[in-house]
């Protein structure tokens, strides 16, 4: 029979990049690269194939995690030099690009957090900020915060605080939504913040 | 009020003027519009938990029921009754849903034994037999909904995938064109697998030709598939509010989804086939995100301790839908056809509010055939 899976994030309001039968539309910079191809994943691909590899398994192969980590290292060196250049909103918009959603792997998602927080915490003029993100960006943003939510460490807190009050009112409950239900694409591995979705799933459903 | 939502749990509405639906007890009840009130026509009473799914079918005017209690009753009029016949599902967990086929002579049952069950009626024995579709779904079935084939049945589940399977029964179905040429499907044969939303899926439906298939995501997301059995291509379309429960299709270019927003939200498709978000159908309501964003702000931040300058009142009040015809969730649409008319252009929505509302598109939108 036919089968057909998501591939990245769902983005807010606009039909989904990369789909299956996408009309052409540029694959969007949110969507995880796919693993790098060498000899040994070029194996686990054959395995994969072949029903005896599960794709998470394929995703968090050594290779694919060196690359991955390599990745979000020189992601970190370009938001420095963002930063330097007082370009807040780009060195954000690096951070969220290309993040490791799908992979199980615990060191990796804490990397690109730290790379994310990096840039969050660098963002004084949050309303000038939604001016030019993107809406296809408003779902990986909404998981992050909860992800700083979670810290409890009160300047990060603030800081997301502040942020998630303005992107609920331009995403839209939605938003949150998708963020409490995704198993699928998340910025935790174990979810630590147990206690505070529950807190939301309360706020909410209030 | 407030308490314990005391919602309709189902209802089905026939020949505009009778309806039928349960009022989340184990009974049926079936109300008739006369002049300028409704009465209380007749009770169907007969299982032993909730009614979960109703199915009233046109042609050949029969209610099927199904309930938490395991069991599925076909009820036929005889004169002023309506008379049951138990008809055995072999399940051990509670059904969901039923839907009758296109031509009424199957229905298909969704159960929480993540199974379905397609029954349909055995002429010398006079009763209904279930063929059990199993080991497909990992987990509750949702929702049913028929391809206008009479064979192809669409399921959800909240396993979050959705599912097309041949229900081809010798004896009942005959082989002809629309069963498809080339491949010849058995029956229970899963045909397509749609693993879309990474949580519980509801609500599935066919449009008016087959060709579209549409279901609802749980984290907001409402799915529109075309040429499910061809090259599946897939729109998702991610909601600004909150999930829907069901959804109905209006026209081939036209849907209605219902849900937890309280109120209907209209979807269009384009001339190329591009579906989106048109508007919510009830202009009384006020939208819920922005007054909820500053609300859920201030409730956030009483959590992690921060003290938020200028708010006025130390309490949060729990945001009410304010206005509109429904107070709660909707879960429940039924269309309301006159004849054989192909464009649907009233339908009616029940929910945990205990409301039926009817709705009429005629002067207030156009139909995109």
């Amino acid at each position: 029979g036919k089968s057909l899976t998501a591939c990245s994030e769902p983005s807010s309001l606009a039909p989904q990049p990369g789909s299956v039968g996408d009309r052409g539309r540029r694959p969007s910079p949110l969507c995880e690269p796919p693993p790098r191809s060498n000899q040994k994943t070029q194996h686990c691909l054959a395995l994969l194939v072949a029903g005896e590899m599960s794709s998470a398994a394929y995703l968090d192969t050594d290779e694919n995690l060196e690359a991955l980590i390599s990745r979000i290292e020189q992601k970190s060196r370009k938001i420095e030099t963002l930063l330097k250049q007082s370009k807040p909103v780009e060195a954000l918009k690096t951070a969220l690009e290309g993040s490791p959603l799908k992979t199980r792997d615990e060191r990796c998602k804490s990397a690109n957090w730290i790379v994310v927080h990096r840039a969050m915490m660098a963002i004084r003029d949050i309303d000038g900020m939604f001016n030019s993100l993107d809406t296809e960006y408003y779902d990986i943003l909404m998981k992050y915060l909860y992800r700083g939510l979670s810290t409890g460490d009160r300047p990060t807190c603030d800081q997301c605080l502040k942020i998630h009050e303005k992107l609920t009112e331009r995403a839209g409950l939605g938003c949150i939504l998708r963020s409490l239900a995704d198993t699928v694409n998340t910025v935790f591995v174990v979810d630590k913040s147990i206690v505070a979705y529950l807190q939301l799933v309360w706020l909410v459903a209030s | 009020d407030g308490s314990i939502p005391s919602g309709l749990d189902f209802h089905v509405g026939h020949l505009l003027t009778v309806i039928a639906f349960c009022p989340n007890t184990t009974e049926v009840h079936i109300y008739k519009f006369f002049t300028d009130k409704w009465e209380k026509l007749h009770v169907l009473a007969k299982h032993d938990q909730i009614v979960s799914g109703i199915d009233w079918s046109r042609s050949s005017n029969k209610i099927v029921t199904v309930s938490h209690d395991r069991n599925s009753y076909v009820w036929t009029q005889e004169g002023q009754d309506w008379v049951p016949t138990l008809v055995i599902l072999k399940l051990n967990r509670a059904a969901l849903c039923v839907h009758w086929s296109p031509k009424e002579n199957k229905f298909a049952v969704g159960s929480g034994a993540k199974s379905v069950s397609i029954c349909y009626y055995e002429q010398e024995n006079n009763w209904w037999i279930s063929k059990v579709i199993r080991k497909k779904h990992e987990s509750s079935v949702t929702s049913v909904a028929w391809h206008p084939n009479n064979i192809h049945l669409a399921t959800t589940s909240t396993d979050g995938k959705c599912r097309v399977f041949s229900t081809i029964i010798k004896g009942v179905d005959t082989r002809g064109p629309q069963a498809g040429a080339s491949v010849d499907w058995k029956f229970g044969e899963q045909i397509a697998q749609l693993d879309l939303s990474p949580t519980w899926a509801f609500g599935v439906r066919w449009s008016p030709s087959g060709k579209t298939l549409a279901y609802a995501g749980h984290s907001s997301m409402i799915y529109f598939v075309d040429d499910v059995e061809g090259s599946p291509a897939a729109q998702n379309l991610a909601l600004r509010d909150l999930p829907l429960r069901d959804i109905l299709f209006v026209s081939e270019k036209m849907a209605i989804g219902v849900g937890f927003d309280c109120n209907p939200l209209i979807f269009a498709a384009d001339e190329t086939g591009l579906w989106s978000f048109v508007r919510y159908l009830d202009e009384r309501k006020v939208t819920p995100s922005t007054s909820k964003a500053s609300q859920l702000s201030e409730a956030l931040g009483k959590l992690y301790g921060q003290s938020r300058q200028g708010s006025s009142s130390d309490t949060v009040e729990p945001s009410k839908p304010r206005g509109g015809a429904h107070e709660n969730c909707i879960t429940c649409i039924v269309p309301l056809r006159k004849g054989s008319e192909s464009i649907v252009k009233r339908f009616s929505t029940s929910g945990l509010d205990g409301k039926i509302v009817v709705w009429d598109l005629e002067n207030h939108i156009t139909i995109p055939k």
